[in-house]
């Protein structure tokens, strides 16, 4: 890409890159100052009691060796909720290890010399503690601090799975698009934000202790550690205006926004999960609505997968988003997949009635099922057609899977049983990495979806499903009846929408974001202003 | 006046002891050595006069008054104190290390600044080249100098001195013994020193306790030990460094 059309690119997105970049700031920040002060405290207490210390230390030391993503769920399941608060604690439970651990270390570290004199003079053990052994622990703390702050910048990236904003939400939605720019978007900024923030602790740090700004004249040393203590408070402020000037700037229907959107007037809340369709499903009925109702819509795209949207609307915390019939009868209804599409919608919209509240609108129009896919160079050699085909080369074969598939019944174990045969090896992908991986050669067979764009993009040759295993996948907005009742005017403007799209007008608008590189909320309203669904403007 | 009354320490409940049975007077403005080779008692004696060791058995009076009813914390205050590591704070300048004890008491800081610099003066050094640095940077001797002027600075009447030379070169310990000499005059503090070293003892002890392993083998004058050794271990213990001064006359 040009420089110019890059400069471009982010002029366009300027007030959401403040926007986020605040959303950053507060959520590392706010996870780290809880953590500085819990683990502070918790540092000294450990480091007195030596029968804690080791319990303390190891507990943390645990809850650090969890993996981001699966923190981020299991606080997700925890607390009920999506969006900043699951993050902020996951983000200070990883911060605290750094912090308690470095506490120990410099109280420990002080001299036994030091001590027995703090005592002997006539110290109280508070005046032990605060004159002595925290001043000269204080490098060890400023440096744990640091470690946390700035590992806390790279792990919040990742919160935007769950809906709390971020930069993450960049990079986020940069790889479901499969788009550099945005992935870079959200990194660089990041990136810098470590720096600055590394750069503020490092100057309180250094303004924390004088003998290090001794040398300076009088007048020099107390500007400089003025500023060096207002810098990560000017940071904050900064980080604040920066929030509020991209709220404000940002069109109401910005994406998924967290922190801000916790009051829901007259709002109408949509999510979609983490991949192009979705995105351009959730875009398609938001302008609907924005469109032709009253309401004004805050989109919480890109959620990470199918149980955090179901969660998420289950607890109200969403208030529509598409889903796929076959997905709730089997991962979220966790029914035996049925053949007949009718039948499927049926049985699911029955239950989601009964058990959930919920209501599922007419369907699209198209079926994403999921498609057994290959290189169309390797189908020629080998004339694969169905899927039966593969059954003697599987064990030579590498499959690259998305996370879901590999695990759903009505994925590859159901696969595995219903055909008789297992693939050599199976990679778990990101469902955008997982295109790639299979045009690149990095592996031979994808769990693709029917509808997906890159099928064409890509020169993929989808194989025929012979033995019916893959139940119908057809995809319908899934709306809160509460909401319903409340906006009957949502059903209204949704419905011109609903058959509209068959499997080749789906496929087609998803190749114009993932071939083409356009933005969804663009395809979006092109699609919408040809059908004449979108009045004005 | 400092008085021990029957002190016992025992760290193994009673197993062995650090410490048996010793009773002792310090009398008011007066400096009492207690001798010893390592592990004979002398610096667990010193560290349960300010508690920071608590006796097993026995009575420490300072003042006329048990120890054990008072606040360790207090006590410590009005007791100076110079540690054999010396212990300044490395995150303090030498004049708040000096001024450290006024400050616990709460003085103001212009008194603290004052005071810290009057006792640095004292010990010899130029409160305008060392009040402002950090004790890194001063040499040993010169950092016990400072150790002696914080041990100082709140004007206790009784000083403890834990082997406070112990570390030093020859030349600058025997430099620090004469200063302290003079400063003994001056000051008239209430002063226990603990040493292995028998010339030290010697230099600067009005009267010398000669502890092994936990007992007091005599008490006395440096005249009276010297020339009456009431055991054979003090008898012993004398013989050695004459004999070296006679070797050490003959060969000049």
């Amino acid at each position: 890409m040009a420089v110019e059309t890059f400069v471009d690119f982010v002029s366009v997105r300027l007030p959401q890159l403040w926007l986020r970049t605040g959303e950053h700031l507060i959520l590392t920040g706010v996870s780290t100052g809880a953590a500085i002060m819990l683990g502070i405290p918790l540092g000294v207490l450990a480091s007195r009691v030596a029968r804690l210390r080791g319990f303390l230390l190891g507990a943390i030391g645990i809850l650090q060796t969890i993996p981001s993503l699966a923190m981020l769920a299991i606080l997700l399941a925890l607390t009920g909720k999506i969006g900043a608060v699951p993050a902020i604690i996951a983000l200070a439970l990883y911060a605290l290890l750094p912090i308690v651990r470095n506490t120990v270390t410099g109280i420990q570290g002080v001299s036994s010399a030091a001590l027995e004199a703090a005592r002997g003079l006539g110290m109280t053990n508070h005046q032990q503690l605060w004159q002595v052994k925290i001043p000269l622990a204080l490098p060890f703390i400023v440096a744990g601090i640091r470690t946390a702050a700035v590992t806390g910048v790279g792990i919040a990236t990742l919160s935007a799975f769950i809906g709390a904003g971020g930069l993450g939400q960049f990079i986020n939605r940069g790889l479901a698009l499969a788009s550099n720019s945005l992935i870079l978007l959200g990194a660089i900024p990041a990136a810098l934000l470590a720096l600055v923030v590394d750069f503020s602790i490092g100057a309180v740090g250094w303004g924390l202790e004088p003998r290090r700004h001794r040398h300076l004249p009088q007048r020099l040393r107390i500007l400089f550690r003025t500023s060096a203590f207002l810098l990560p408070f000017f940071i904050g402020v900064a980080g604040a205006i920066a929030y509020m000037s991209g709220a404000a700037v940002t069109p109401v229907s910005r994406p998924g926004s967290t922190i801000a959107d916790q009051d829901r007037g007259a709002k109408v809340v949509i999510g979609s999960k983490n991949f192009t369709e979705q995105l351009i499903l959730g875009e398609l009925m938001a302008q609907l609505i924005e469109g032709r109702t009253g309401l004004s819509v805050v989109r919480r795209f890109n959620l990470g997968g199918t149980m955090i949207c179901h969660g998420a609307i289950v607890r109200a915390e969403i208030d529509i988003y598409p889903e796929y019939t076959g997905t709730a009868l089997t991962a979220i209804l966790k029914r035996e997949a049925l053949l007949d599409p009718d039948e499927t919608f049926k049985v699911v919209a029955r239950a989601y009635r009964k058990q959930f509240g919920i209501e599922w609108l007419q369907s699209f129009g198209f079926n994403n099922t999921y498609a057994i896919t290959v290189r169309k160079e390797d189908a020629r050699l080998h004339g694969w057609e169905r899927i039966s085909d593969l059954t003697e080369s599987a064990a030579n074969l590498r499959a690259g899977f998305t996370s879901e598939f590999a695990e759903r019944p009505d994925g590859y174990p159901g696969l595995r049983k219903v055909y008789g045969f297992r693939f050599g090896e199976v990679r778990d992908f990101d469902p955008t990495l997982m295109y790639e991986a299979l045009a690149k050669g990095e592996v031979d067979v994808i769990c693709a979806f029917a509808t997906d764009g890159r099928i064409t993009a890509y020169k993929l040759k989808p194989l025929s499903d012979d033995r019916g295993f893959f139940p119908p996948y057809y995809a319908a907005p899934v709306v809160r009846e509460e909401v319903l009742k409340a906006h009957p005017e949502i059903r209204d403007a949704l419905t011109p929408l609903l058959g509209l799209l068959d499997d080749l007008t789906m496929q087609g608008l998803n190749y114009e974001v993932d071939g083409k590189k356009r933005s969804p909320r663009h395809i979006a309203r092109g699609f919408l202003k040809s059908h004449n669904l979108l009045h004005g403007d | 006046m400092i008085r021990l009354i029957k002190i016992s320490k025992s760290f193994d409940g009673g197993r062995s002891y650090a410490v048996k049975e010793l009773s002792l007077d310090v009398a008011e403005g007066k400096t009492l050595v207690l001798l010893g080779s390592s592990g004979c008692g002398k610096t667990t004696t010193l560290k349960m006069i300010n508690r920071l060791i608590e006796p097993t058995s026995g009575t420490i009076e300072v003042d006329g008054q048990d120890v054990t009813s008072q606040d360790p914390v207090l006590l410590r205050r009005k007791i100076g104190y110079v540690f054999q590591e010396i212990g300044l704070f490395p995150h303090m300048t030498i004049e708040q290390n000096v001024a450290i004890v006024p400050k616990l008491l709460g003085w103001d800081k212009n008194r603290r600044r004052v005071r810290a610099h009057e006792f640095l003066e004292l010990m010899g050094l130029d409160p305008g080249i060392f009040a402002d640095r950090y004790q890194d940077e001063l040499s040993g001797g010169q950092q016990q100098r400072v150790g002696v002027a914080r041990a100082l600075a709140a004007d206790p009447d009784y000083l403890l001195m834990d082997e406070p030379f112990g570390a030093l070169d020859a030349l600058t310990r025997d430099t620090l013994q004469q200063e302290l000499l003079s400063l003994k005059g001056r000051l008239r503090k209430t002063i226990i020193f603990v040493t292995h070293d028998i010339l030290e003892a010697i230099t600067l002890g009005d009267e010398i306790a000669i502890l092994h392993n936990g007992n007091l083998e005599q008490i006395g004058t440096k005249e009276e030990v010297l020339s009456s050794p009431k055991t054979e271990f003090v008898a012993e213990l004398f013989s050695k460094p004459a004999k070296q001064l006679a070797v050490f006359k003959e060969m000049r």
